[in-house]
């Protein structure tokens, strides 16, 4: 496979990360403008964990998963009564407050005669594991789509279980769902830590991806974006805020040649899909008639099984 | 001790352009109960047509604030017309990152205009700045305050006192009754949105202009100013909108001061989110009901 | 800080648990420096790369690179497609041209592969007459310098 391509599906597959975690927020109704900051947090504890303390990759991946999902229920508790536009600039307070302290982390230690570790706002170079383990492009490209469908498919069990229900009715109504007998605080604290769980798998992987991180790519552009994804593609799955991702990455590679004119090319595409529909292309509407569809065709394939081999009447 | 009051008499000045941006961030939301992502990046878009004007005809400091203000409510009027009008009631997330989307491309617009990191801007005034015994005060920046208070009180005279304001408060009450009795609702949030763009062009000149430099950040740090002293003040709140970007601007002198520029971001960020865990309906404001915070109608 | 902070506390008892991923064998690592000046033609630039031994400080040859270009603040939407550099005269030399999107902070990705496979990272200013280090703090929604 061309060099060129696999970067650009390791970063469609990275950012996907955090556009599930921004949906599954959305999903239980709350817009977060700060997953980016469990994205950052867990890449740093990733990348130190490999780099700085010698940790396997998976014992680093589940450290950045552990960390972003910590630092979500820590966020999630104070913010637990607050919602819409005040949830969303609190997630957005919280994000910029990590990105400064990132910017005023230095934590560094002497390997080979070489310093590596967070340098503030310098960053954080040579993460290194890939190399020094001889992973391939596309060995490691596997291993993102491998954990990318890992998660949707845990996404798919979700929406289908309970505890699905249970999020999407407290993102319908908090107090109906209450009435209910929905444990509403408990859920939604807990939908904040998975959300910080899958942002934090995502942020470790690309600290890996791209051997580097700074506090300046964890800012608000990066965590807009990722909920603008789940709008885009639509709300109704899990593979809503995929394809927003590979839209927004797809098209603009695709649309390279106009260069200069590319974001607002891209901005009037958004806006102009946001008005015809608001919920995005897979929204709840297409969902269920994409699934009835499918019933249907499950049905007729199962009734035409069930007839007698022979045939006649 | 000196310098603790100087520190505030900054923080007072540059926060009353906080104030400003909060200003035109409030009365937008207020009318809409949408927030407008793309507000400071419309400022920019008038403030780097502005700066087009000064660098290439010289143009002086009234012709550049008036393209600057043109600028920004056309821009803001092409915002509305693109992501708020034509979305349905209840698609207030749509309408957002609608608006997100809009800002990267007038972002862009705003670079390829100028596609220079930093430009100059043309200073308002020139000369040394007032010596009141110990302290320091700037020309730019009592202009700045007095814009403040002159438009805060502007604002709430118009809000108040018109046939204009009158329809908007009507539709801040309940935009369907509004409706019902005969307000024309898409001309008034229009008439807003281009009212609230004025007031945020005004202040993007001003802090320009103290600034003598613009950047393409310029955008991004308008809107989130705004926004921060709009949610300390108190959401929909014209005195809030004032006050919170005085407390904001003062905070931040001080921490700046102090402690430099990281910590001055830092303490901005723990104060906003310390006030909205503690008191989300800000200083002003009112504590966020279930109407208010409705989805349906955001 | 939430993450960071309790990395360090963690990290005796991690360490204990969990194993050395990574044996660090005496590699060979590239340093690399890069120049780059602009063209003429606007956002194109020139840009000259040195390979070093980290360890031995001495040419590094038999190696391919491609370099791209990511923009820090925002690293997916603003990338440059990777371009392969011509090796240039002295050993160790490559020579790029690079044509970006804007002018600002980016973070040039050199990739090398052959011999030695490794990525380094270096960030630069990119301007329209000129291109020096980026300073991060620089980058101002510090609008306001007392």
């Amino acid at each position: 496979m061309d060099d060129y391509l696999i970067g650009v599906l390791s970063n469609i597959g990275v950012i996907s990360f955090l556009a599930l975690s921004a949906y599954l927020l959305l999903l239980t109704g709350e817009i977060s403008f700060g997953q980016q900051a469990f994205f950052a947090i867990g890449g740093y504890a990733a990348g130190i964990a490999t780099a700085l303390w010698g940790w396997s990759l998976t014992a680093a991946l589940l450290w950045g998963a552990a960390t972003g999902a910590a630092a979500a229920v820590l966020v999630g508790v104070p913010t637990l009564r607050l919602h819409g536009l005040y949830f969303a600039i609190a997630t957005l307070a919280f994000a910029e407050m990590m990105r400064i302290l990132f910017e005023l982390f230095h934590y560094q230690i002497s390997i080979d005669g070489e310093w590596v570790g967070p340098d503030g706002s310098d960053g954080f170079r040579n993460i290194r594991y890939i190399f020094e383990n001889d992973v391939g492009p596309v060995q490691f490209l596997a291993l993102i789509y491998g954990l990318l469908a890992a998660a949707v498919g845990g996404f798919m069990l979700l929406e289908r279980s309970r505890l699905g229900v249970a999020f999407r009715m407290i993102g319908e109504d908090e107090v109906l769902a209450e009435m209910h007998g929905v444990a509403v605080a408990r859920h939604k604290v807990l939908a904040a830590g998975l959300a910080g769980a899958i942002a934090g798998i995502g942020g470790g992987l690309y600290a890996h991806m791209t051997t580097y991180v700074e506090p300046r790519i964890f800012d608000v552009m990066l965590g807009v974006h990722s909920l603008a994804y789940g709008l885009i593609g639509g709300l109704g799955t899990a593979f809503g805020p995929l394809l927003g991702v590979l839209i927004d990455i797809g098209v603009l590679e695709s649309i390279r040649t106009f260069a200069g004119f590319r974001m607002i090319i891209f901005g009037g595409l958004v806006a102009a899909l946001l008005i015809f529909r608001p919920r995005g292309l897979l929204d709840e509407c297409v969902v269920h008639r994409i699934a009835g569809a499918w019933l249907r065709v499950w049905g007729w394939i199962l009734r035409s099984a069930s007839r007698p081999a022979g045939g006649g009447r | 001790m000196i310098d603790f009051a100087q520190n505030t008499i900054d923080g007072i000045m540059i926060g009353s352009s906080y104030g400003l941006l909060a200003l035109g961030f409030t009365l937008i939301f207020g009318v809409m109960r949408r927030l407008n992502l793309s507000f400071g990046p419309s400022i920019m878009v008038g403030a780097y047509l502005g700066t087009l004007l000064y660098l290439n005809f010289a143009a002086g400091p009234i012709a550049v604030a008036a393209v600057t203000v043109l600028g920004a409510v056309l821009a803001g009027i092409y915002v509305e017309r693109l992501c708020f009008a034509p979305m349905a009631a209840g698609a207030g997330i749509a309408s957002m990152v609608s608006s997100f989307a809009i800002w990267m491309q007038l972002e862009q617009a705003a670079i390829l205009l100028l596609p220079r990191h930093t430009y100059p801007f043309p200073s308002l005034t020139t000369g040394a700045p007032l010596t009141l015994g110990p302290f320091q005060l700037r020309a730019d920046h009592l202009i700045m305050l007095a814009c403040a208070l002159g438009l805060s009180a502007g604002l709430q005279l118009l809000l108040y006192r018109s046939r204009f304001g009158l329809a908007l408060r009507a539709i801040i009450g309940n935009p369907v009754a509004a409706h019902l009795v005969g307000i024309n609702v898409r001309t008034a949030v229009l008439g807003a949105f281009a009212v609230a763009s004025a007031i945020g062009g005004i202040a993007g000149y001003l802090v320009l202009a103290t600034d003598q430099q613009i950047t393409p950040m310029f955008g991004m740090w308008a809107t989130i100013k705004g926004l921060i002293a709009m949610m300390i003040g108190g959401l929909g709140s014209i005195p809030g909108a004032i006050l919170g970007g005085l407390v904001l601007g003062c905070l931040e002198a001080h921490s700046q001061s102090y402690f430099g520029p990281q910590i001055r971001d830092l303490s901005a960020y723990i104060l906003l989110f310390v006030c909205l865990v503690l008191r989300p309906g800000g200083l002003l404001g009112e504590a966020p009901t279930r109407e208010t915070i409705d989805r349906r109608r955001a | 800080m939430t993450g960071a902070g309790g990395i360090r506390l963690f990290s005796a008892l991690a360490m204990a648990v969990c194993f050395a991923g990574a044996l660090r064998a005496a590699e060979v690592r590239a340093k690399v420096d890069v120049a780059c000046q602009p063209t003429g033609k606007p956002l194109q630039y020139d840009c000259t790369i040195r390979l070093l031994n980290a360890r031995s400080n001495e040419p590094l040859t038999d190696v391919a690179l491609t370099v791209g270009a990511d923009m820090p603040s925002m690293p997916l939407a603003h990338n440059v497609r990777p371009v392969k550099t011509t090796v240039g005269a002295a050993p160790g030399m490559h020579e790029v041209r690079i044509e970006l999107e804007m002018l600002g902070d980016w973070a040039l990705r050199i990739d090398l592969t052959g011999k030695v496979r490794d990525r380094v990272i270096k960030v630069l200013r990119f301007e329209q007459d000129r291109v020096g280090p980026a300073t991060a703090l620089a980058n101002p929604p510090s609008q306001h310098k007392h």
